[in-house]
């Protein structure tokens, strides 16, 4: 265990420097300095208030939705269709503050997270029960759904809740808002940074314990690894499957707590921006670990505000290449690694 | 040469020969899990494209325009689908349908392509070069959809960013409801299509029917499809497995 602790840090770290070169040889290429560019984006991204707030907070979401994607990912359910849940989850988030305003706000607030979680879970038991019943592969289903959601996000919002001539809705009421870190630490002057990374940071850990601790989170991993085997000595694989797809989807609906009720103050189509894609990425890069997805959201923060502080040098969406090059480097380097421990005869 | 949209053609389909070959050196070489690989190279190529735009044509939206292919002449004065059929790659995405129909399910090259798919240890066993022929696959998949990019840029006199808008994932559906075969293929296609142009038609002439429960359509019945409204449809038995 300790030896597999080790190796995959080790791979991380090759798989870091592999990046690192490959994407300077592409900075290269554009005729800029990468030691510069690197320079200024880590400069921006630690040495300023703002840059890290600012950082801290495009780590939130992907936090939130990359602990969701790894309950789902430890069933073997590849659920790509966070990005159709979490705009399903965020846009209830929104609406209930504007019809529940009487309400003391802890109540409203609580109604609207949950209220968000149900909405979104609701949306990952479609492709469970038409996997369950029809065998038909999350993968597809998951795919369709995202199309489904912002299409009837889009309905919604255009026939009936949104500010007219826009794709929002109304803003909510101040007295709903998460409060945001710069009003209690100056440090983080202008930086949209709020609470609600202490909910994610508790997400992260909450799906540790899930996941390794709780007997409901052996059977989830038992199914992952291998679902006929589990059958067999008693696991109700369909109602593992089911309960991991409502819960896994219904998390990512808290990504609304950090941009609606900690940032705008009202949905808006688009806000997501394939954030539901990028924490496959982030999920993966952690091996769905969840303490392991707090570090690669980090780093993927650190990319998404990185690139924007680099953006008048070097266009912004190199960090999008940044990002798959990670990803991509980091399964090669876990393959050959995994390679040599079977030639080593560790395991 | 700057502007020639035949140097395009030629660049775009070496450039996706290339992505295909890296594709497969991590999904059949390597036998890393193939979704996961689509994942990042889905990530990479989105990225790519909008980094290298504006890097070269300095726009995040768009590049200049460009003269289209020549249209092709021998059916361009057949009324209603002269247009149609004046479009090289149209016209060649009709032969495909019985092309790939043939190869597939008549030829040598079909058979073994297919039972790579279905049972990689018996067709090996059998003197099959199993993950030769899956990359024999991945290489014509990366060709063919680099013919899908290049009419979708050349059709609109340029490409614009996000101008796929999920057809891959479209294409993926169309092919799961057409149950691997592509005559089925082929009208599940058509179903899509009919699908995006009624949306477009819905919009412009306002029947009161909302367009966006029009656009949500063709997925939902795909969706339903799936669920076995009409039919069972089976993926081949070692579909994503690799070997």
């Amino acid at each position: 265990m300790r030896k597999k602790i080790i190796s995959d840090i080790i791979a991380l770290f090759v798989s870091l420097l592999a990046t690192f070169f490959i994407v300077s040889v592409i900075i290269l290429l554009t005729g800029k300095d990468p030691f510069f560019i690197f320079g200024k984006m880590f400069g921006e991204v630690f040495g300023t208030g703002y840059g890290f707030g600012q950082t801290l907070f495009k780590t939130t979401p992907l936090i939130i939705c990359g602990c969701g994607i790894a309950v789902c990912f430890h069933a073997s359910l590849f659920n790509i269709g966070a990005e159709g849940q979490l705009n399903a989850g965020a846009f209830v988030v929104s609406l209930i503050p504007l019809y529940m305003s009487d309400l003391p706000p802890i109540l409203t607030i609580s109604v609207a997270l949950i209220s968000g979680f149900i909405v979104s879970g609701i949306f990952g038991i479609i492709p469970a029960v038409i996997k369950i019943r029809k065998g038909v592969s999350e993968v597809i289903t998951t795919i369709m759904m995202n199309f489904v959601v912002l299409a009837l996000l889009n309905f919604f919002l255009n026939y009936y809740f949104a500010v007219p001539s826009t794709v929002r809705t109304n803003n909510v009421s101040e007295n709903f808002m998460i409060p945001k870190f710069s009003e209690y630490f100056p440090f983080f002057q202008g930086s949209s940074l709020n609470f609600t990374l202490f909910v994610a940071l508790a997400v992260a850990i909450l799906t540790y314990i899930l996941i390794y601790k709780t007997k409901f989170g052996y059977y989830i991993r038992a199914v992952g690894y291998n679902e006929t085997a589990s059958k067999y000595i008693g696991i109700k694989v369909n109602r593992i499957l089911f309960t991991a797809f409502f819960v896994g989807a219904g998390v990512t609906s808290l990504v609304g707590m950090n941009f609606i009720l900690g940032y705008k103050g009202y949905y808006e189509l688009g806000f997501s921006n394939n954030l539901g894609f990028t924490a496959i990425a982030v999920s993966l890069l952690a091996r769905n670990h969840p303490i392991g997805i707090i570090f690669s959201a980090f780093l993927f923060g650190i990319l998404d505000f990185g690139g924007l502080s680099v953006n008048e040098f070097i266009p912004k969406e190199l960090m999008l290449v940044v990002q798959a090059v990670v990803i991509l480097s980091i399964l090669t380097v876990n393959k050959f690694f995994e390679n040599l421990s079977h030639k080593l005869n560790w395991n | 040469m700057y502007n020639s949209i035949f140097a395009g053609f030629v660049a775009a389909v070496f450039i996706n020969l290339l992505l295909s070959i890296l594709f497969s050196v991590f999904t059949v070489k390597l036998k890393i899990n193939q979704i996961v690989t689509g994942v990042g190279f889905n990530l990479l190529i989105a990225g790519l494209a909008k980094f290298l735009l504006i890097l070269i044509f300095h726009s995040s939206s768009n590049t200049p325009r460009f003269e289209n292919f020549p249209s092709f002449p021998l059916f361009k004065n057949i009324p209603g689908v002269g247009e149609l059929l004046s479009d090289y790659i149209i016209l060649f995405s009709f032969a495909l349908v019985f092309l790939s129909q043939y190869v597939l399910f008549r030829t040598t090259f079909g058979l073994r392509l297919r039972s790579a798919g279905e049972n990689p240890e018996a067709a090996e066993s059998l003197g099959v070069k199993v993950r030769n022929y899956k990359f024999y696959g991945v290489l014509i998949s990366g060709f063919l959809t680099s013919l899908a990019g290049i009419w979708l840029a050349s059709n609109q006199n340029g490409f614009s960013d996000g101008m796929v808008a999920g057809r891959g994932y479209i294409a993926l559906a169309a092919m799961i409801i057409g149950k691997w075969k592509p005559y089925n293929i082929f009208f599940a296609c058509l179903m899509f299509a009919f699908f995006e142009a009624f949306e477009i038609t819905i919009q412009i002439s306002g029947f009161g029917i909302p367009s966006q429960l029009i656009q949500m359509l063709p997925y939902l019945i795909t969706i339903l499809v799936l669920v076995g409204f009409i039919g069972k449809t089976k993926p081949p038995a070692s579909d994503g497995i690799p070997y």
